[in-house]
């Protein structure tokens, strides 16, 4: 549990910093911080914690493994924002700061052991990133997605902390422990305000995770904000509302799968077809790759719809694989843009030939969204079928296939514009940091796809 | 030492990245040295194996867990036992050699460190290939070096003809291919594993004759008709001869063609328990033999000459597997590589000579120029056709023993099959080495002997090609078989079932002198003609009656054409112009379309207006809550 309290410590350090005016210290000292944060945490690996804090919070390996891959990849933003903050707003402490703070609430997410923990941890992430959007105070767009975020946001929690209240009335607890006895205790006659509340709480981690028909807010969001806040929201966050999700529904509610697997199983096949429908026709790599991450969420639902054993360790390698490809984009996107001023798809042409690397760290991010073998994508794609196909739901993986293949043409249309359209564009100069970042993503895609042993026996 | 034995496939590997990468900037010399190096100490690690194993069970090195599927999982691991380590010896001993040759052989060639790249990397997969310790890495070797042995006849690319062998070869070798992925699978299906240590004992279990077991073993055995050029997959073979001639020694005689042989050896017990297809594999192997053989008396170009004569062998070797001498058949493996590894470097020496002369009609009376060349392709020829003491002689024998035990009608095909090799063989070497030169002047000016680094490995090939053979010498003639009892291991479980070979003495020493005495009569036969007659085909005598047949080979290719290749091409046509154009394309197009313009109409869904995103939630949570509770 001291991942958590190294990482509030530091952002309050962080905050402090940037009162003494110590900008080139941020940097170094937070993911410093963070690194130190990730190795207290694997250090919990397998040490089977007992629940803490009068039963708030639990530290298992569930939660060291997703605490893990949000720490690595808020590491990777990080490093991605030398020089970017200090370029869009003199308050460069404050986005270091309230990135931590959103990872403190985002380590809750993943480790809560109460309702009430969960939807503490909900908002100290949720606050921290409606201001995150706004940030850029004078820039219209900016304003507009926090403000669209903070409403819907707000609309949505509300159904949330509804259906946690129903659940504690039909169940007098937010125990996770004990939600899970009552349910086992009544086979039968489980009190009616108790579904209530769990098809309530349904509709707020969906729009958490940005599921069909909650997702308005995500295309118009992630293009209004800063794009290394989209970067860490697409990532990150989703990721942490996934095992929030999974970690509630595996604890408490598997036993009631037959009531609530129908909806989820709609919500799913929703999520995917309007992600990649829409994502077809857009003309703006960043609002494809909003599009793309709802049509992702979907991918990742059938895990949840598929609960079992195999779910948690299909969530986590897709989570993984989805990460490293999100930030790889966002990374060459913030690179084209700085140059062109635009994120076209026609931004992107003839950049196989200024910055083959870019191009080719891209291509392999591009091949694993669209579930390429050999790439850590497809792995991620294998295991969440299988989960399915493992409970009989073969006409919906058919479904998903069918969508995985409308995803190859629209995440192929920037290869093409890469390596087949002539543009005659200067190479753009890379800084070394986003060449490490760059070369981390393009590795960890590799290995997974190539040899994904070493973390599919995780669970 | 046998910890290091992942060692043996990576020092190959390293030496193909070396030069794959530095193939423009190292130079030559260094190249070649980096390439054979990696080989020999690929061979100093399998000779230090093969002297201190001797463990009667096989031994698994397991490097690390490669795919976990459900109840199947396929480690990436080595097994190392009798069979591999033999087979480890051959390829990196004779591709020892052969490296050190094309240092010599290809030094005047452009594409020198992309040459050895390739090689390298062949020597690569063919290890993974013996060395894999289930059916998923045997497969990945036996597609890699298919894929090697395609870029290198495709060599010299830039001549259409030789890009199109490459093609063949690389098409004839998938038909194969999928019968053995086919296989694999069932092996899957029916053992719920890949692994040699967890099937064969299963295998053992099972009854004599069972279908399962003859469907795997009939796929298997298609795979390895593909890979070891048997009929009907053999054509690709001759049109093999494109490539650089040490790469006909090293892939297409000595180790990748054989490739066929050690899969059925190392999977004996199914075999052994697929009677039907044992039968099959006999017929099949002894057909090629004499098909190949026929061919081979007529053909006029001496690599093609050489080719015919591999397939043939080949054929010898699924005979006598197909009789269920499995010793015998690997025991040929192993001379087969040595005399004809040897006679394809002899006849890239005398192609060396001849500035690329390939035809024999224009050589001649080369024995006083290429002394070196001559004598150890003397010795191959000796080897090969069968005289003892010569390596050829106890292998040959010892499978035509076994047919002969198994059926008399067989026995005599074989038999017949195996004078006509001494016939084309000797025919060959009086052609190329005796009587007066037929070349042009310019041709006859240049003649001379190959440089040292191509003899070398001559030399050591011509003397375990004459004393190869003492590692199986029968009982008959005072020896007690090495190679049987060394093998005996692998093959225990197969020689419960099948019975051992129970001729008297008398009936093998009436075998060897019939054998020995037909050879002597067809080399004399083919003296007479060749030397004393002084007779040189041409092509109006070779197109017409039996020569016909056999020069035009059997017309196997046009065959293939007329009753494979149009038809294919037909239905390829059709399915083209009716089901792909207007089916296929039309239905994707269709999707296409209904996307796009399903995506202009979801996309206005994203008015950006906060009051109808809210709207829209508000009955997307209704539509949950009445489909929950109402609806389910």
């Amino acid at each position: 549990m001291s991942t958590l309290i190294v990482i509030s410590i530091l952002a309050i350090v962080v905050l402090y910093l940037g009162l003494f005016k110590a900008k080139q210290a941020l940097l170094p000292i937070s993911v410093l911080g963070l690194v130190a944060a990730l190795a207290l945490a694997i250090m919990e690996w397998n040490s089977n914690a007992a629940p803490i804090f009068s039963g708030m919070m639990h530290f298992d390996n569930f939660a060291v493994a997703f605490s893990s891959i949000c720490i690595i990849t808020t590491i990777l933003v990080f490093l991605l924002s030398k020089n970017y903050f200090e370029k869009i707003s003199d308050n460069v402490a404050e986005y270091y700061t309230l990135i931590l703070f959103a990872l403190s609430g985002i380590i809750v997410m993943v480790s809560y052991h109460n309702l009430s923990m969960l939807f503490v941890g909900l908002e100290i992430m949720s606050v921290s990133l409606y201001i995150l959007a706004g940030i850029k105070r004078k820039d219209f767009a900016s304003n507009e997605a926090a403000l669209k975020y903070f409403l819907m946001g707000a609309f949505s929690t509300g159904f949330l902390l509804f259906g946690i209240a129903l659940i504690y009335g039909a169940s007098k607890s937010f125990d996770l422990a004990v939600i899970a006895q009552y349910v086992i205790d009544r086979p039968t006659g489980i009190d009616p305000i108790f579904y209530v509340g769990l098809v309530l709480m349904i509709v707020g981690l969906c729009f958490k995770v940005g599921a069909a028909p909650f997702h308005f807010w995500t295309p118009d969001v992630y293009e209004g904000a800063p794009t290394l806040i989209t970067a860490f929201m697409s990532t990150v966050v989703k990721i942490a509302g996934f095992a929030a999700f999974l970690r509630l529904f595996s604890i408490c509610f598997a036993p009631l799968q037959d009531f609530w697997m129908p909806t989820l199983l709609v919500i799913t096949i929703l999520t995917l077809f309007v992600g990649n429908i829409t994502a077809l026709y857009q003309t703006n790599f960043k609002r494809m790759l909003a599009f793309s991450s709802i049509s992702h969420a979907g991918y990742m639902l059938f895990a949840i719809v598929a609960l079992g054993a195999a779910s948690t360790n299909a969530i986590f390698i897709y989570a993984a694989a989805y990460a490293v490809s999100s930030i790889t984009a966002f990374a060459v996107l913030m690179l084209v843009k700085a140059k062109t001023g635009s994120e076209n798809f026609e931004d992107f042409n003839g950049l196989a030939k200024s910055n083959p690397f870019l191009a080719f760290a891209l291509t392999v991010a591009m091949l694993s969204f669209a579930g390429i073998p050999l790439t850590a994508g497809f792995i991620g794609k294998f295991f969440v079928f299988n989960a399915a196909l493992a409970q009989y739901h073969t006409w919906l993986v058919a479904i998903a296939v069918v969508n995985a293949i409308i995803g190859v043409f629209y995440y192929f249309k920037v290869i093409v514009a890469m390596y087949f359209k002539d543009n005659q564009t200067k190479q753009i100069a890379t800084p070394a940091y986003f060449n490490f970042v760059l070369g981390v993503s393009l590795i960890i895609t590799l290995v997974l796809g190539i040899y994904p042993s070493f973390i599919t026996n995780l669970f | 030492m046998i910890d290091l034995v992942w060692l043996i496939p990576l020092l190959p590997f390293i030496g193909f990245l070396i030069n794959g990468l530095g193939r423009n900037v190292l130079p030559k010399p260094l190249i070649g040295t980096i390439a054979s190096l990696a080989v020999i100490g690929s061979f100093a690690i399998s000779l230090s194996i093969f002297l201190t194993f001797d463990a009667a069970q096989p031994q698994v090195i397991h490097l690390f867990d490669w795919i976990n599927v459900g109840s199947l999982s396929i480690p990436f691991a080595f097994q190392i036992d009798q069979l591999s380590i033999m087979m480890l010896l051959i390829i990196t001993g004779i591709g020892s050699l052969i490296h050190i040759y094309s240092a010599g052989y290809m030094s005047h060639d452009t594409g020198f460190g992309k040459f050895f790249a390739y090689l390298n990397l062949f020597v690569f997969f063919m290890l993974l290939l013996v060395m894999g310790s289930n059916y998923v890495i045997m497969f990945i070797g036996w597609e890699g070096v298919g894929l090697c042995s395609y870029l290198l006849i495709g060599f010299w690319y830039s001549n259409g003809a030789y890009a199109d062998a490459a093609k063949k070869a690389f098409i004839m070798n998938r038909i194969g291919d999928l019968g053995f992925l086919l296989g694999v699978f069932l092996i899957i299906s029916t053992f719920g594993s890949v692994s040699f240590t967890e099937i064969f004992p299963k295998a053992a279990g099972m009854v004599s004759g069972d279908a399962t077991l003859i469907l795997i073993t009939i796929l298997l055995f298609i795979g390895a008709t593909g890979k070891s050029a048997q009929l009907p997959l053999f054509t690709w073979l001759p049109d093999a001869m494109a490539g650089p001639t040490p790469v006909s020694a090293l892939i297409h005689a000595a180790t990748m063609v054989t490739a066929g042989i050690y899969m059925i050896a190392r999977s004996n017990i199914l075999f052994a328990l697929s009677p039907v297809t044992l039968d099959i594999i006999a017929v099949i192997g002894l057909l090629t033999a004499v098909v190949a053989a026929f061919i081979a008396l007529t053909q006029t170009d001496i690599k093609k000459v050489l080719a015919y004569s591999t397939v043939s062998q080949l054929g010898y070797m699924f005979l006598g597997l197909g009789v269920g001498a499995f010793t015998g058949a690997f025991f040929h493996v192993l001379t087969h590589a040595f005399f004809k590894a040897l006679l394809f470097l002899g006849a890239g020496s005398v192609i060396h000579a001849m500035s690329n002369e390939q035809d024999m009609r224009n050589m001649g009376g080369l024995r006083k120029k290429l002394p070196i060349t001559f004598l150890t392709m003397l010795i191959g020829t000796i080897a090969i056709a069968g005289l003892p003491p010569f390596a050829g002689f106890f292998s040959k024998d010892e499978i035509l023993a076994h047919v002969y035990e198994h059926n008399k009608l067989l026995w005599i095909i074989g038999l017949f099959g195996a004078f006509l090799t001494a016939a084309y063989m000797f025919r060959m070497m009086f052609l190329t080495f005796w009587g007066n030169f037929r070349g042009t002047e310019d041709q006859k000016h240049h003649l001379h002997e190959s440089p040292v680094s191509m003899t070398f490995p001559l030399i050591v090939l011509a003397i375990l090609s004459i004393v190869g053979g003492f590692m199986g010498v029968p009982h008959a003639l005072g020896g007690h078989h090495w190679l049987n009892e060394y093998l005996s291991p692998v093959l225990a479980a197969t020689n419960n079932i099948l019975p051992a070979l129970s001729l008297d003495h008398a009936t093998e020493y009436m075998l060897m002198g019939i054998s020995v005495g037909g050879v002597i009569i067809s080399i004399i036969i083919a003296y007479v003609k060749y030397v004393s007659k002084g007779y040189v085909p041409k092509e109006e005598e070779l197109q017409s009656g039996i020569s016909k047949l056999s020069y035009n080979k059997l017309y196997l290719d046009e065959l293939y054409t007329a009753i494979i290749q149009k038809p294919l091409d037909a239905l390829s046509a059709f399915f083209f112009k009716v089901v792909d154009k207007s089916g296929i394309d039309g239905l994707v197009n269709g999707l296409g379309k209904v996307s796009i313009e399903a995506s202009k109409t979801l996309r206005l869904l994203q008015t950006g207006n906060v009051g109808f995103y809210i709207f829209a939630m508000v009955i997307g949570i209704v539509a949950v809550l009445v489909y929950s509770f109402i609806i389910i």
